[in-house]
C-alpha cells in the first residue's frame, strides 16, 4: 500500500518536473516575443525560464486559489454539491456570531485577543530576558544559546507536545508535582504559588465570563463608566492645555465610533432601516458642509468622505439583502435616496464654493428634510418602526432567560437599561469639556469633576452589583446547570484563597487551558530571543560607556538605551507574536481535550477542525479571508503606529 | 573559514575577559550569578526532553508512580524493541523519510533556480516579479488553503502524497528564495562573466559555478525545509486520510486517541524520542546555519 503510494508519487513528481520544465521554457519563449534586440531576447528568455517555476507556481498555488477562495466565500459551496451565490451571508454569520460556526469563530477571536493581550507580552518578556542573559560574553555561552533555542525546533512537531500534555496532567503531572515539592521546601514559594493560582483563576474566570457577553454581567456598565472615568481623570489633573483638548476630542471620537459600529453591525445588519433616515442623514451632512464650507475645508472633506462611505456601505448591504437584484422594489427604495444623496455630495465637492452653490444645496437640504419628515408623519409611525428604531438606538441586548427579563423589567424599563446611554453621556461630556476649553475654566472644571464622580460611582457600583449578581447566579447555575456558569467560576475562584490542595488544572479546566498554552509558547520563544540577541549585539558599546560616565544605573541604562535601541526588534516580535497567536495549530491539536477545545481554539485551528471535517468550503473560505484581512491589517497598523515609538538606527 | 576563526577569536577574547573579570571579587559574584541563571534557564528548556527520554525507558508500573522521578530504576530498552517491531511505526517512519526526501530535492532545486534568476541574471521585469514574490511573504497560508484542498480533490489526489510533496517543486517558500538570493548576490560577478565568455550557458553557470559556491546557503534552506517538513502535522492530517500513508507526526498524534487504561506513556514517549532524534541531530550539527538564517530572514522554518 505505502510503496504503491510512493511509486505513484514518484511518477507524478516526474510529470511535475516535465510540466515545469516545458512551461518555464514556454514562458521564456513567450517573454522573448516582446523584446526585439538579440541580446535582450536571450536575457529575457533565460530570466523567465529560470524564474518560471515560481511564476507558474504563483498562478497555480497562490493567485488562482486566492481568487477562488474569495469567490467561494460568497457561496454556500460544500464539497460534492452545487454552488450557490449567497452574498455576504457567510461573513455576516461569522462576524455577528450567528449559528454554531459564527459563535465558534467569535470564541476563537476572543481567545486570540487573550493571547495578544497576555501571551505575547509574556512571551516577549521571556525572549528579552533570555537574550539579555545570553548577551554576556562568557565561556560556553554558545552552548547555552543552542539549548535556549532548541525548544523552537521541538515545539514545531507533535512529539514534545505529547510529552507536555502528560507533564501538565493536573493530578500527578510533573509540573504540578515539582511545584508542590518546591512549596514543601520553601514556604515563601508556596504562598507565591497559591497567589499565582488565585490570580490566574480569578482573571480567567472574569475574562471568560465577560467574553460570553452576559447582558447582566458587570462589563456592560463598568466598561463605559471606566473608560469615561479614566479619560476624565486624565483631563482634570494638572493645567488645561491644547493636548488635553485633543485628548478629549479623541476620546469622544473613539467612543462615538465604537457605538456607531455596534449600532451598524447590530441594527443595520439585522434590520433594514427606513430609507427616510438616508434623507435625514444626507440633509444633516449637507447642512454641516454648507455651514463649514467657508472656514473648515478639512472638516468638510471629512464629512464628505464619511457620508460617501456610509452611503456606499448601506448600498452594498441593501443590495446584498436583495440578492443583488437592482430592479427589485426593495433595492429601488434604498438606491434612489442613496443616489440623490450621492449626487448632492458630488455637487458640493466639485468646483469652487459660490453663493449659488450654497443656495442650491440649502434647497436640497430642505427637500430632503421634508421627505424625511413626511415619511415620519405621526400617522405613519407604526409600532413596528418604533421598535426598529428603539432596537437600533440601543444595543438590542439579548436577554435569554425569562427570570432575568422579569427582574430587569421590574427594576427598569428596557430602554433605560441600555449601556448605550452611558456611552452617549460620556461622548457628550467629553465634547462639552473640549468645547468649553479655556473659555469657561470653572464650568469645565465643574463638569469634569461632576462627571468623573458620576462615572466613578457607576463603575464601582455596577461592578459591585455585578459581584452581587454572581452570588445569585451560583445558585442559578446549580439549578439550571448552565446559566452564567462562567461567572460562577469567577465567583468561586474569588471566594477563597487557595489552600494547599488546590492545583492548576491545566487541560481539565477552561480557567487553565490558556495559561498552559502560554507556558508552552514561553518555553519555545527562542526565535524572538535570537532576534533580540542580534539587536542587542548591534547596540554601540560607546553608548553604555558614556552613560556610565554620566552615572546612570543599570535600570536607567536598560530603559534609556537598550529598550529604545532594540525597539525595531521589539516591534517585529510583537507583530510576529500576534500573528502567530491567530495561527496556532499544533499546540492546540495536541493539548486540547473535549472540555478545553473551545477555550483554546484559534482561528487557524477552527478553520482546520470545521472546514476539513465537514467540508463546508464556502464558510471555510469566508473564515480564512477574515483571518487574512485581520493579519494584513495588523501588520499594516503596527507598521503605521511603530513610527511614533520605534527608533530606527540611521 | 572566516566565521570559524572569528568564533575562535571571540572565544579567546571571552576567556581573557573572564580571567580579567574574576580577578575582582564583585565581578566574580556577578559571573557566578549569571552562570546560575543560565543553568536555571537550561534546566527549564531541557527538562521536557530529559523527562521524555526518562519516561520512554520506564516500566508501565513506574509510569504510574510519581513523575518526579525523572529516570527509571532500570532502563527498559524493550520499549524500543517493541516499537521497532511494530509495522505501523516503521511504515510511518519510512513515509516521513520518503516525503522529506522528495520535498527537499524538488524544493531546493527549484528554489535555487529561481534565486539564481533573481540574483545573477539581468532581465526586464525582474524587479517587478521579485517585488511580487516578496509581497507573497505577507500573505498567510490560510488564503489558499481551502481552494487548494478543492483543487487536489478535483485532481483525485486526496489520500496520495502528491499534495504534500509536489507544490514544493514550484519553488514553494518565498522566504527561502529570498535567503538564497541574498547569498548569491554576494558571489563575485566576474565568475559568471568569465564563464559566459567561455561560452557557458546560464544552466551551466548555475550548476558548475553558483551552486557549488552557494553551499552554505543551500544547507541553510535545506535544514529549514527538513525541520519544517519533518514536523509538519497539518498538511498530512488534511490530505493523507489513510493509515497506510500516515507520517510520523500523525503517528505520534494518533496516540491521543488511545483508549487503553492505564495509558502506555512509556511506549508513546519511546515513539516520540525516535521521532525527535533526526530533528535534534540535524539541529545540533547545523545550528550555525539555523541561527544565521533566522537572523537574516526573521522567520522560523
Amino acid at each position: 500500500m505505502a510503496s504503491e503510494a510512493r511509486f505513484h508519487n514518484l511518477e507524478w513528481a516526474l510529470y511535475t518536473v516535465i510540466f515545469i520544465v516545458i512551461s518555464s521554457v514556454l514562458l521564456g519563449a513567450l517573454a522573448r516575443l516582446f523584446r526585439l534586440s538579440g541580446a535582450e531576447q536571450r536575457k529575457i528568455f533565460w530570466g523567465f525560464t529560470f524564474a518560471g517555476p515560481w511564476i507558474i507556481g504563483f498562478f497555480i498555488f497562490v493567485l488562482g486559489p486566492a481568487l477562488a477562495s474569495l469567490y467561494y466565500s460568497f457561496t454556500d459551496y460544500q464539497l460534492g454539491q452545487s454552488i450557490e451565490w449567497i452574498g455576504l451571508d457567510n461573513y455576516r454569520a461569522l462576524l455577528l456570531g450567528e449559528g454554531r460556526q459564527g459563535r465558534m469563530f467569535n470564541t476563537s477571536m476572543l481567545n486570540s485577543f487573550y493571547y495578544a493581550l497576555l501571551g505575547v507580552p509574556l512571551q516577549i518578556t521571556a525572549a528579552l530576558a533570555m537574550a539579555m542573559l545570553l548577551n554576556n560574553e562568557l565561556p560556553g555561552i554558545r552552548a547555552f544559546r543552542t539549548i535556549f533555542y532548541m525548544p523552537v525546533i521541538l515545539a514545531g512537531g507533535p512529539a514534545i507536545l505529547l510529552a507536555w500534555r502528560y507533564m501538565l496532567a493536573s493530578n500527578g503531572g510533573f509540573v504540578n508535582e515539582a511545584m508542590r515539592k518546591l512549596g514543601d521546601l520553601f514556604f515563601v514559594f508556596d504562598y507565591l504559588y497559591r497567589l499565582f493560582i488565585y490570580g490566574t483563576e480569578a482573571f480567567n474566570g472574569f475574562y471568560i465570563g465577560i467574553m460570553r457577553g452576559d447582558p447582566l454581567g458587570p462589563w456592560k456598565y463598568t466598561l463605559p463608566a471606566l473608560l469615561a472615568g479614566l479619560l476624565l481623570f486624565a483631563l482634570i489633573r494638572g493645567e488645561w492645555s491644547e493636548g488635553k483638548r485633543v485628548l478629549a476630542w479623541r476620546g469622544a471620537t473613539i467612543i462615538g465610533i465604537a457605538v456607531a459600529f455596534r449600532l451598524m453591525s447590530k441594527g443595520l445588519m439585522a434590520q433594514p432601516i427606513d430609507p427616510a433616515w438616508i434623507y435625514a442623514g444626507g440633509a444633516a451632512a449637507l447642512a454641516g458642509i454648507i455651514l463649514l464650507a467657508h472656514e473648515r475645508r478639512g472638516l468638510v472633506r471629512l464629512i464628505q468622505v464619511v457620508t460617501a462611505l456610509a452611503a456606499l456601505a448601506i448600498g452594498a448591504l441593501v443590495l446584498d439583502r436583495a440578492g443583488f437584484d437592482v430592479a427589485s422594489r426593495e433595492s429601488v427604495r434604498y438606491l434612489v435616496p442613496l443616489g440623490l444623496v450621492a449626487a448632492a455630495l458630488g455637487f458640493s465637492a466639485v468646483g469652487p464654493w459660490t453663493r449659488r452653490k450654497s443656495a442650491v444645496l440649502w434647497a436640497v437640504v430642505g427637500a430632503f428634510g421634508l421627505i424625511a419628515l413626511a415619511r415620519h408623519a405621526p400617522g405613519e409611525m407604526g409600532g413596528d418602526r418604533l421598535e426598529v428604531v428603539a432596537r437600533y438606538l440601543t444595543f438590542g441586548s439579548t436577554i435569554e432567560t425569562k427570570t432575568d427579563l422579569d427582574y430587569l423589567q421590574t427594576a427598569f424599563p428596557e430602554w433605560l437599561m441600555s449601556a448605550t446611554w452611558f456611552y452617549g453621556l460620556a461622548v457628550a461630556v467629553l465634547a462639552g469639556i473640549a468645547l468649553l476649553g479655556d473659555r469657561w475654566p470653572r464650568a469645565r472644571r465643574a463638569l469634569s469633576i461632576g462627571a468623573a464622580a458620576f462615572f466613578g460611582l457607576i463603575a464601582a457600583g455596577s461592578f459591585l452589583d455585578g459581584r452581587a449578581y454572581f452570588g445569585a447566579f451560583v445558585d442559578l447555575a446549580e439549578a439550571t446547570g448552565k446559566t452564567n456558569y462562567h461567572f460562577a467560576m469567577f465567583h468561586q475562584a474569588l471566594s477563597q484563597f487557595p489552600d494547599r490542595t488546590r492545583v492548576p488544572l491545566w487541560m481539565n479546566s477552561e480557567l487553565w487551558s490558556k495559561p498552559a498554552l502560554i507556558l508552552i509558547t514561553m518555553w519555545s520563544s527562542g526565535t524572538g530571543m535570537l532576534i533580540f540577541l542580534a539587536a542587542l549585539k548591534s547596540v554601540p558599546r560607546a553608548l553604555y560607556e558614556a552613560a556610565e560616565v554620566d552615572g546612570a544605573n543599570t535600570l536607567q541604562r536598560f530603559f534609556k538605551i537598550t529598550l529604545p535601541m532594540i525597539s525595531p526588534a521589539m516591534f517585529y516580535n510583537i507583530v510576529i507574536g500576534v500573528i502567530a497567536a491567530l495561527q496556532t495549530f499544533e499546540i492546540i491539536y495536541m493539548l486540547q481535550t473535549p472540555l478545553t477545545r473551545d477555550s483554546l481554539s484559534s482561528a487557524a485551528f477552527l478553520l482546520y477542525a470545521r472546514t476539513f471535517s465537514e467540508l463546508r468550503i464556502g464558510e471555510g473560505a469566508a473564515m480564512s479571508w477574515i483571518l487574512v484581512v485581520i493579519i494584513l491589517t495588523l501588520t499594516a497598523l503596527q507598521f503605521r503606529y511603530s513610527r511614533s515609538w520605534v527608533h530606527y538606527e540611521a | 573559514m572566516a566565521t570559524q576563526t572569528q568564533t575562535q577569536d571571540i572565544n579567546r577574547a571571552a576567556r581573557l575577559d573572564l580571567a580579567r573579570l574574576t580577578r575582582h571579587g564583585g565581578q566574580r559574584l556577578r559571573v557566578l550569578l549569571l552562570y546560575a541563571l543560565l543553568l536555571a534557564g537550561a534546566a527549564f528548556f531541557l527538562f521536557p526532553l530529559v523527562w521524555m527520554v526518562g519516561t520512554s525507558l520506564k516500566t508501565i508500573e513506574e509510569v504510574g508512580r510519581s513523575q518526579l522521578h525523572l529516570l527509571p530504576a532500570e532502563p527498559q530498552w524493550r520499549n524500543y524493541d517493541k516499537l521497532l517491531n511494530e509495522e505501523a511505526f516503521y511504515r510511518a517512519y519510512a513515509n516521513s523519510i520518503f516525503i522529506v526526501t522528495i520535498v527537499l530535492l524538488g524544493t531546493v532545486t527549484s528554489v535555487s533556480l529561481v534565486a539564481f534568476s533573481f540574483s545573477r541574471l539581468e532581465w526586464r521585469g525582474r524587479n517587478v516579479v521579485f517585488a511580487l514574490m516578496m509581497s507573497t511573504l505577507m500573505l498567510p497560508y490560510q488564503a489558499t488553503l481551502v481552494p487548494q484542498y478543492v483543487m487536489f480533490h478535483e485532481l483525485n489526489w486526496l489520500r496520495t502524497f502528491n499534495p504534500i510533496t509536489l507544490p514544493g517543486f514550484f519553488a514553494g517558500g518565498a522566504a527561502l528564495i529570498f535567503l538564497l538570493r541574498q547569498f548569491m548576490l554576494g558571489i563575485p560577478r566576474e565568475l559568471d562573466e568569465a564563464a559566459m565568455i567561455d561560452g557557458a550557458n546560464p544552466l551551466q553557470i548555475w550548476w558548475h559555478i553558483i551552486m557549488p559556491l552557494s553551499r552554505p546557503a543551500v544547507a541553510t534552506i535545506s535544514v529549514f525545509l527538513f525541520v519544517g517538513q519533518w514536523n509538519n502535522l497539518m498538511m498530512p492530517l488534511i490530505y493523507l486520510q489513510k493509515p497506510a500513508l500516515y507520517t510520523m507526526p500523525i503517528y505520534v498524534a494518533q496516540k491521543l486517541n488511545l483508549q487503553e487504561s492505564p495509558l502506555p506513556w512509556q511506549d508513546m514517549m519511546a515513539a516520540s524520542v525516535l521521532f525527535v532524534i533526526p530533528v535534534l541531530v540535524v539541529f545540533l550539527f547545523t545550528q550555525r546555519y539555523f541561527i544565521e538564517g533566522i537572523t537574516t530572514t526573521g522567520t522560523k522554518g
